[in-house]
């Protein structure tokens, strides 16, 4: 269970990005985080994702203080993948997905390619494991930043549009895929793609301004969305 | 009794070893094995200098200053040791405690005793001027001379004098005698002044068309300069070289290389092809273990350098900031001449090699550092967000993730500064490491074919940049193909 409080956030130019979140995020959903643009999105998950510090409130997964968990069993426990999702270009899509396991859980390297190229090939790019980041399209490259941050096996995984690059048909398998997923991991999806959310979202947010603006399934939010003209 | 010298020198000896182990292996190369427990006196002298110091055509130093050096150290009891350094910096080194005393024909002058004691005189000369042959009916002495140029060894006493007393002259200074000749037969030059046993001796060596002008100039005596603290030893020489007089043994000397037997075996005396590439390779040897010592020592302290620059960490990064700026603001043989001679005064006696290997160490990590940071700024930051977001530690994301991306854009201009400090090893020269450039000074200065010797070695230093230029052309392309272009 991921819970935020009073949750706000300036960046340091001042310009409030974030204003008294509050709102709790349960396991084993597929979560979408809706709003338009500028609204706060990106920011929340940074927040979350410990990558921004907040200026007011708390965020606590499983009753525990986000800010006060070591950081390797932080980030074993939140994932995120960035809207930009800075594959390392020096390391082939394989290499990427490695690196993780064998530095910093440890694994043997046999075991950390074996799990690696079993997640990428339920995510259908189990071919392009020795191809560089370069060398793949960006459809193909958001499913290998989501397949390297997958094999942390993280409780919570937060996306940041992780669709805006994949075709109808791409999105429709990657969706079939979270919801087999889902068991072990939730997913925060931050995303314009209203289809998708509904699609695979159970329940969802709507953010507008730097406010939470309504918490509910997705036909409650899509309803909010239309009063919002959004 | 023994002498405050040899007490700092041996204390020189002792402290080496202290030293990084490693190093002292390293740097072994430099230290002239020495007879276990022997005495030892140390001498400097320029080796370029025939018929006074030279190298024989089987490379071994040898001349008169060479051979009156041998007998003062057999009156002493003492092992003769040889340095070699250049002339301008001869003085600076004995004050440095570089070495007991210098035996290299240096002529007594007022300036010059005021920092050193002086023996008594070895042998007299005097300042002649030198002409073309061809100039023989315009120029009768040197007051012909006026608004013409008129070559000097680079600070000999002739360059003081002619200024002195000949302000009409213009006097340009070479490091050399074969430059100082090269120059009389493009004419650029009117004439030169040197010692005219010296210059006989060169002239006739070189077999060239310039003949002496006028009376001497002045006449000048040659002595033995020692450190003021070393009275001791200056009595010692003092006395060695009254009794070298006195028993003819100093005369026997004399008559070994200015007598009329001197002239035929001198004569001709060219350099064997096969010592010659010799002491070529030997002095490519010591380049390249300079320069590839220095690229490595260099580059591993270039990265927490780049590192720094880059994170600017509050203190660290003014200091190594200015400190970068400072180095690769001021010239590098200024360098050189600084921790060569300068490391003393701080009780740090460095060999050549020593002083060459630290200060192009400390220059190179310099501009690396700058090309390593370029290479980390390159990194944008979302590729370190990325690493922590996988939970490794900034150490691990500096490792594998930003370092390796980086390097790999700063391997070409690092490329760059390898070959710059390849050709930066020239000026260690000036120091008196017994580089390549030094070896065929000493070849030319017998030889007097410097066109010949120069190429060669120009041709050995391009052997081995062209293919790190083209390694380094490869490698760009490489990371290009790879679509090494960074979120
Ligand atoms: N680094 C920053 N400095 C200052 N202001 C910022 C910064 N990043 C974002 N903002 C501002 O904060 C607000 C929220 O931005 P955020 O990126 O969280 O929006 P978003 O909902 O993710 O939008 P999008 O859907 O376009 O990605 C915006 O008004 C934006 O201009
Ligand atoms: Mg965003």
């Amino acid at each position: 269970m991921l819970e935020i409080n009073n949750l706000s956030f300036s960046y340091p130019d001042g310009s409030r990005a974030l204003e008294d979140i509050n709102m709790t995020l349960p396991r084993e959903h597929i979560l979408a985080v809706l709003g338009e643009s500028g609204s706060g999105k990106t920011t929340l998950l940074m927040c979350i994702g410990r990558f921004l510090q907040p200026r007011r409130g708390s965020i606590a997964i499983d009753g525990e203080d986000i800010s006060g968990i070591e950081h390797r069993e932080f980030r074993r426990r939140i994932g995120i993948v960035f809207q930009q999702l800075y594959l390392f270009p020096h390391l082939t899509v394989l290499e990427n997905m490695m690196l993780a396991p064998e530095k910093v859980l440890r694994q043997p390297k046999k075991e950390a390619r074996r799990e690696s190229l079993d997640t990428i090939g339920r995510l259908g790019i189990g071919e392009l494991g020795d191809k560089y980041p370069s060398q793949i399209s960006g459809g193909q490259a958001q499913r290998a930043a989501i397949a390297r941050a997958l094999v942390l096996k993280p409780s919570y995984l937060l996306l940041d549009e992780p669709t805006s690059a994949l075709d109808l048909n791409t999105t429709r398998e990657f969706g079939r895929w979270l919801v087999e997923l889902k068991e072990t991991t939730t997913f925060v999806i931050v995303t314009h793609d209203v289809p998708f959310a509904e699609k695979t979202a159970g329940s969802g947010f709507l953010m507008a301004d730097g406010r939470l603006r309504s918490v509910g399934t997705l036909p409650e939010i899509l309803k909010a969305i239309d009063h919002h003209s959004f | 009794m023994k002498t405050n010298s040899l007490i700092r020198i041996k204390f020189g000896r002792i402290f080496f070893p202290v030293f990084p182990a490693a190093a002292a292996l390293l740097f072994g190369l430099a230290v002239p094995p020495t007879l276990a427990g022997a005495e030892v006196f140390t001498v400097a002298l320029t080796g370029k200098y025939p018929p006074f110091s030279f190298y024989s055509p089987a490379g071994e130093l040898v001349g008169f200053d060479v051979d009156i050096s041998r007998a003062i150290a057999g009156r002493l009891g003492r092992e003769s040791e040889f340095v070699t350094t250049e002339w301008d910096g001869i003085l600076a080194g004995l004050l440095a405690g570089k070495y007991d005393a210098i035996i290299g024909s240096m002529a007594v002058t007022p300036e010059r005793a005021k920092k050193v004691i002086f023996s008594r005189p070895y042998y007299l000369s005097g300042a002649q001027l030198f002409i073309h042959r061809k100039d023989r009916d315009k120029i009768k002495t040197i007051a012909d001379c006026r608004g013409r140029n008129i070559g000097v060894g680079l600070g000999e006493t002739y360059e003081h004098f002619l200024r002195e007393n000949y302000p009409g002259i213009n006097t340009v200074s070479y490091k050399g005698t074969v430059d100082t000749f090269q120059d009389m037969l493009n004419r650029r030059l009117a004439g030169f002044v040197t010692d005219r046993l010296v210059g006989l001796y060169q002239v006739n060596q070189g077999e060239m068309p310039f003949v002496p002008a006028g009376p001497l100039l002045y006449q000048e005596k040659m002595a033995i300069p020692v450190t003021r603290e070393n009275t001791v030893l200056a009595g010692e020489i003092d006395e060695a070289l009254k009794s070298l007089q006195e028993d003819g043994t100093l005369a026997e000397i004399r008559e070994k290389w200015f007598g009329a037997a001197a002239r035929e075996t001198a004569r001709g005396s060219a350099i064997p092809p096969r010592t010659a590439a010799e002491m070529l390779l030997k002095g490519f040897g010591i380049t390249l273990l300079v320069a590839f010592t220095s690229i490595l020592l260099g580059f591993i302290l270039s990265v927490p350098g780049g590192w720094i620059l880059n994170n600017h960490p509050p203190l660290l990064y003014h200091l190594v900031r200015s400190f970068n700026d400072f180095i690769r603001g001021t010239p590098l043989l200024i360098q050189l001449f600084f921790v060569y001679f300068g490391a003393p005064q701080l009780g740090l006696v460095l060999s050549p090699i020593q002083a060459a290997i630290f200060t192009l160490t400390v220059n190179t990590s310099a501009y690396m550092a700058e090309v390593v940071r370029s290479g980390l700024m390159a990194v944008g930051p979302g590729q370190r967000k990325a690493g922590i977001a996988l939970g490794l530690s900034p150490f691990q994301v500096f490792r594998f993730v930003v370092w390796p991306q980086a390097f790999r854009i700063a391997l070409p201009p690092l490329m760059n500064t390898v070959v710059a400090l390849i050709k930066d090893t020239a000026l260690i020269a000036m120091i008196s490491v017994g580089e390549v450039i030094r070896e065929a000074q000493s070849i030319i200065s017998v030889t007097y074919d410097p066109m010949k010797y120069y190429f060669i070695v120009a041709a050995m230093f391009f052997l081995v940049t062209f293919p790190l230029m083209k390694l380094a052309g490869k490698i760009e392309k490489n990371i290009r193909a790879r679509g090494f272009t960074n979120a």
